[in-house]
């Protein structure tokens, strides 16, 4: 009863499912039902062949058991042996016919399902990237990346190879039977005595399969990932000397695959022989009953090859039939993951988003509440002012709550109480693109993508030309190094620019930024120590970088701290202190502390 | 493919089985027409017994022929899987005994696809190709040789189109590799983009990149869309050539034959007969051709993997070392150098920092605690490393109670020395089998006292299956502090003689750290341990502190020494005091 119920509720479920798929492949619905069109025409084309070698037989070759309509006869003697070449050349046309239907349907169903799939994976690719943080926060890249590609072949299977062939397959069977019958009713019948014990055996190795590549799926996942782990952790393998147990361990995994993978085999080579054995017997039962019709000429020889023939065609799309199933299962489960992925809301926008009429580059934090998680209060009460142009600078011990500032001012979250208003305006109100184009962001671990230095900079604006970018690499005092690179502006960016130093990368990213020009520069400095040389040309380019802009800054280096118009200091998720250097120190505070904690005792870095 | 051939031999008498079930089942598969030849004859000669006996051998071979189908394809087929099986298996056993050096050069997504797709197309030669190659010229030889002898020339002309099909295969199906290749690459780089632009979200959304990755996403689909369609432009030719290969010759039967028929040459049986032998070489002859490039793909690939068996590491451990060595546990570095470019042709910039240690020279006598001190990069974690052979030194020698460690068997060295690794790596599974992880043999009691001295009992209590939770990537993600935490519980029911700690409890706020380290140092008293931290106030009962600075010992003392001294230790204690007043500030 349970069951019973599990699947209804599942059923319902797979029609939402299905309707999603068909929406990614409606847009391809000409070729889709010009496939749908030539299948049927295919079958056509395949099932005629027969046909014309029963008439070949009856008409030439063995006319005395069933003589051809006396009106026939001139013409046949006519005909003579050319009567052979004409049925030959007729077998030619359906034999091309069949070519081109297969070849055009086979051709447009991949094409649907490749369109229709890479839609499906732009669309879930766009989706995606515009969910908000605390999804990236709680998702492993990794499995987004096993949706977007894995889960979608198992669907796009489903739309090539699964329901149109499927659906081709019935007619096929359905055709058969149909000439069959109308051929000789009592012979079609005997031929069709192999289904129900063919249906009963596929059914069964069915039903068995289906748990077993099941097992087969989730042992193989177990085994690599087993293995993926343990070649990651090979290291600690060894520190540990536990080699053997973990070969133990491994042969225990791959031995529980092995098991499953050899019954699959098992059950596959059942199904394949008995069908194949199913089919010589109902030869045999078609020659039995079939002879004695053609001995006492109630049918034409040609009849019986005909239908030995037409017996053989009925097996494959019988077998493919339950093997579809399968895929159209396990492509089902892989649309559901993908709807839960899509079901994910993104950050709510705002129905209209506000004017910005004043574009001079205010930040004001209002008694601002946050926490990552419930309980665990990030910020608490946070309230501060940046006038346009000022430069503020933010300094406290790790994990004051300095980072999520920044995190909630470009809204990668929404605060819990309390709001935050950018040139006057709540950043929930702003267009998000535009408050981000607002704001320029320099985070301390600069991410680099792969690609050339030009890409890196313009970041895909093709609006800046090379020259642009050169400026700004050269006020970010990073084209000195880019030019002595062979390729210049071209020169390859491997994966998160890990051929370049973390002092080049940094430059790197004020470019990013200088080459933006945003109005609110908001930046994480790094802390990774770089040499003095480089030191000096970060100094120049943060000088570069701040003018003319309101900065927000969590500040590290010295000289960013004593340049700023006002210091921040936070603590435990509070401000605790607001000034000037001078006046900080000058308070003995907690800013003293942290200050002499970073650069030693005030009066001697004075 | 030696190595492949001795695999083979260990079953040679399942494979001798399988070809055995083979071959009958190719007889008993190419009587059936002869058979029906046989029947039709007697149709047409209206003879009801000898269609009847003909129809009963027809259901015999079907049914005999059936069986050994079923034999033949599973005990073939399941050959090949237990090759793969061991193959996989002696692989890992390999891949236990190789070093960082060899972990280094081969990033693990690299060496998961060689395990994973080498092998199975290892498999396939060994399954598919050895039935393909043992069945397709048994019956080749068998209806050949009975077509022959029914009509020599209706022979000739009939089995033309299958010369062209074999052939037309051989091509196509290298080319359906190729193919197939490129749109595994293209989803290849469609999933590294996906990892790239979502590992970068930050900056993404910082810069609205959205569109911009959506464009290069959408355009990395499109040439992924021209590579499956590539692809699918040639195998849809692939069924309409089968068939009609058969369908040609079925149509040349018809015609030829057929007038054949009509001269009495040939009787409408065995033109029958001809038209389902054709019809059964069809899928065989198709296999060949597919299997010769299944074959091709296979060398390449058992090629591959023979690499990683010639692989040899210059630290193996040996098959039955001995368990923990018996020491007093007196550690020494005699004017230790070290070099990550010594043994690789070339150093990576140039004029890259070629030394992370020089000439080092420490003596941990046995019982006694040393602390490595010193910035990031300062060479502490190398002088740790040196001591369980991860990596070996360039000049000079380590030593325990005066023995050089290289002469020391490598398994009962590393039980010797315990490390706590810097980064805290556990393993998708149990807590308790992640703290018995060295020892598998260690007693609840052992692993409940272990994680009791690593300060986990109230992190313990707050899981959901205690210490029988799954952590790690498939299960309970732990916080940094509550992993290291976990890898000193290791450490603890590894229980060595001689202890590391690299940076073991860097995530842990100092207090942890000073409570753990505590409660260790009782459990561990009498032991050689080597503590490495970046925090000095941690240290300070350590009987020697050395401090590192760029490879070489700057300072060394106890604490009171050091901090009479003013240096470098002076000022690292000092800032240590003052950011554990802040964090309480």
């Amino acid at each position: 009863m349970e069951v019973g119920r599990e699947e209804k509720l599942a059923r319902v479920h797979e029609l939402t499912l299905l309707k999603r798929v068909w929406s990614f492949v409606r847009p391809y619905r000409l070729p889709f039902w010009i496939a749908v069109v030539l299948m049927p025409l295919n079958t056509l084309f395949a099932l005629s062949q027969p046909y014309l070698v029963k008439l070949t037989i009856d008409l030439f070759l063995d006319p005395r058991h069933r003589p051809a309509p006396a009106w026939l006869h001139p013409l046949l003697r006519a005909a003579g042996t050319h009567g052979l070449l004409a049925m030959g050349a007729l077998y030619v046309m359906m034999l091309l016919g069949e070519f081109a239907t297969f070849y055009g349907q086979f051709y447009l169903t991949m094409m649907v399902a490749q369109y229709s799939m890479s839609d499906l994976r732009t669309a879930l690719f766009n989706h995606v990237e515009r969910l908000p943080m605390a999804f990236f926060d709680r998702t492993p890249v990794g499995r987004l990346v096993s949706r977007m590609t894995t889960d979608i072949d198992a669907i796009s299977e489903m739309v090539n190879a699964g329901s149109l062939t499927i659906f081709n397959d019935a007619i096929t069977l359905v055709a058969i039977v149909v000439i069959m019958l109308t051929f000789n009713a009592r012979l079609a019948l005997w031929a069709l005595c192999a289904i129900p014990p063919l249906l009963l055996m596929v059914n069964f190795f069915r039903v068995r399969a289906r748990v077993v590549y099941r097992d087969i799926r989730e042992r193989l996942a177990a085994l690599n990932a087993y293995l993926a782990e343990a070649l990651a952790g090979m290291g600690v393998i060894q520190l540990f000397t536990r080699e053997r147990e973990s070969c133990r361990e491994f042969d225990q995994l791959n031995l529980r695959a092995r098991e499953s993978l050899m019954l699959a085999n098992i059950y596959e080579a059942g199904l394949f022989s008995s069908v194949e054995a199913l089919s010589s017997i109902t030869i045999a039962i078609i020659l039995w009953v079939g002879g004695g019709e053609v001995i006492r000429s109630l049918i034409g020889l040609g009849t019986l090859v005909a239908f030995m023939e037409y017996a053989q065609k009925f097996f494959n799309p019988l077998r493919e039939m339950s093997q579809k199933y399968t895929v159209l299962q396990s492509s089902l489960v892989a649309m559901e993951r993908i709807e839960a992925l899509l079901e994910e809301k993104p950050l709510s926008r705002p129905a209209a988003p506000a004017r910005i009429t004043d574009r001079r580059g205010s930040i004001v934090f209002e008694h601002v509440d946050f926490a990552y998680r419930p309980g665990e209060p990030v910020l608490k009460d946070v309230s501060l002012t940046v006038e346009p142009g000022q430069k503020v600078a933010i300094v406290g011990a790790t994990g004051s709550g300095k980072t999520t500032i920044i995190k909630l001012l470009t809204r990668f979250y929404d605060v819990k109480a309390g709001r935050i208003l950018v040139d006057g305006v709540d950043v929930r109100e702003w267009d998000l693109t535009e408050l981000r184009r607002a704001i320029g962001l320099v985070q301390q671990d600069v991410f680099l993508f792969a690609g050339d230095i030009l890409e890196n900079i313009r970041l895909g604006r093709v609006d800046l030309d090379d020259s642009a970018v050169r400026t700004a690499l050269a006020r970010a005092q990073a084209l000195r190094f880019v030019e002595q690179m062979p390729a210049g502006l071209r020169e390859e960016v491997h994966e998160r620019g890990a051929n370049f130093s973390a002092g080049q990368r940094q430059l790197m990213s004020f470019a990013r930024a200088l080459a933006y020009d945003p109005r609110i520069l908001v930046m994480d400095e790094a802390t990774s120590s770089v040499d003095s040389e480089t030191e000096h040309l970060v100094q120049l380019a943060l000088e570069q970088l701040l003018t003319g802009r309101t900065a927000l800054i969590i500040a590290h280096r010295l000289s960013t701290i004593q340049s700023a118009d006002r210091i921040l200091v936070m603590s435990n998720g509070s401000l605790r202190e607001s000034g000037t250097h001078q006046e900080l120190l000058a308070r003995r505070g907690l800013y003293y502390r942290l200050f002499e904690l970073q650069y030693g005792a005030p009066d001697t870095a004075e | 493919m030696r190595r492949l051939l001795s695999y083979i031999g260990r079953f040679w008498h399942r494979y001798a089985f399988g070809i055995f079930c083979t071959l009958a089942t190719a007889a008993l598969g190419m009587t059936i027409p002869y058979l029906v030849r046989d029947a039709i004859n007697a149709i047409q000669a209206h003879d009801y017994l000898r269609l009847a006996f003909m129809v009963k051998l027809i259901c015999g071979a079907a049914v005999l022929g059936g069986v050994a189908r079923w034999f033949s394809r599973f005990v073939i087929f399941n050959c090949g899987r237990d090759i793969e099986y061991n193959l996989r298996n002696d692989l890992f056993a390999h891949l236990v005994k190789l070093g960082p050096e060899f972990y280094e050069r081969l990033k693990t997504g690299d060496l998961m696809s060689r395990l994973v797709n080498d092998l199975t197309a290892v498999r396939m030669m060994i399954g598919m190709g050895v039935l393909s190659f043992t069945t397709t010229p048994l019956m080749w030889v068998l209806s050949l040789s009975v077509m022959l002898s029914l009509s020599p020339r209706l022979t000739l002309a009939s089995i033309a189109p299958y010369l062209v099909l074999f052939f037309v295969m051989y091509h196509l199906s290298r080319s359906i590799m190729e193919r197939s290749l490129r749109v595994q690459e293209g989803i290849g780089a469609i999933g590294a983009k996906i990892q790239e632009s979502l590992s970068g979200i930050h900056i993404v959304k910082a810069y609205t990149l959205e569109q911009h990755q959506a464009a290069q996403f959408r355009a990395l689909n499109d040439s992924y869309n021209e590579q499956g369609l590539a692809l699918a432009r040639i195998r849809g030719v692939l069924l309409p050539l089968i068939r009609g290969a058969a369908a040609a010759s079925t149509m040349i039967v018809l015609i030829y034959g057929g007038a054949l028929v009509m001269a009495h040459r040939i009787s409408i049986g065995d033109l029958v007969a001809f038209m389902s032998y054709l019809v059964a070489l069809a899928w065989p002859t198709t296999s060949l051709g597919w299997t010769i490039s299944l074959y091709q793909r296979g060398k390449a690939a058992m090629k591959r993997l023979a690499e990683i068996f010639e692989t040899t590491s210059t630290t193996m451990i040996e098959e039955d070392g001995p368990l923990r060595l018996e020491v007093a546990g007196e550690v020494r570095w005699e004017d230790v150098s070290f070099s990550y470019f010594a043994n690789r042709n070339g150093s990576s910039n140039g004029a890259a920092p070629a030394y992370a240690l020089r000439g080092i020279n420490v003596t941990v006598r046995p019982g006694e605690k040393l602390a490595i001190v010193g910035r990031t990069g300062a060479g502490k974690s190398t002088m740790v490393k040196l001591l369980t052979r991860m990596i070996e030194p360039t000049t000079g020698r380590v030593t325990i109670d005066g023995r050089d460690i290289r002469e020391l068997p490598l398994g009962g060295l590393r039980r010797t020395v315990g490390v706590v690794p810097q980064e805290p790596l556990l393993f998708s599974d149990t807590l308790a089998r992640n703290i018995a992880f060295g020892r598998t043999d260690a007693s609840r009691d052992e692993i409940i006292e272990a994680a009791h001295v690593a300060g986990l009992d109230s992190d313990i209590a707050m899981m959901p299956r205690g210490l029988e939770t799954v952590v790690g990537e498939r299960g309970m993600s732990l916080s940094g502090g509550q992993k290291q935490r976990v890898t000193i519980a290791r450490l603890l029911a590894y229980n060595p003689s001689i202890v590391v700690l690299d940076d073991a409890l860097s995530s842990v706020d100092t207090e942890t750290e000073r409570a753990v380290l505590e409660s260790l140092g009782q459990s561990v008293r009498g032991r050689t341990t080597i503590v490495v931290s970046h925090r000095a106030s941690t240290v300070r009962d350590a009987d020697e502190i050395i401090v590192l600075d760029q490879g070489t010992i700057a300072e060394r003392g106890t604490h009171e020494e050091l901090m009479a001294r003013r240096g470098i230790y002076a000022g690292l204690f000092h800032r240590q005091l003052l950011e554990e007043e802040l964090t309480q500030y």
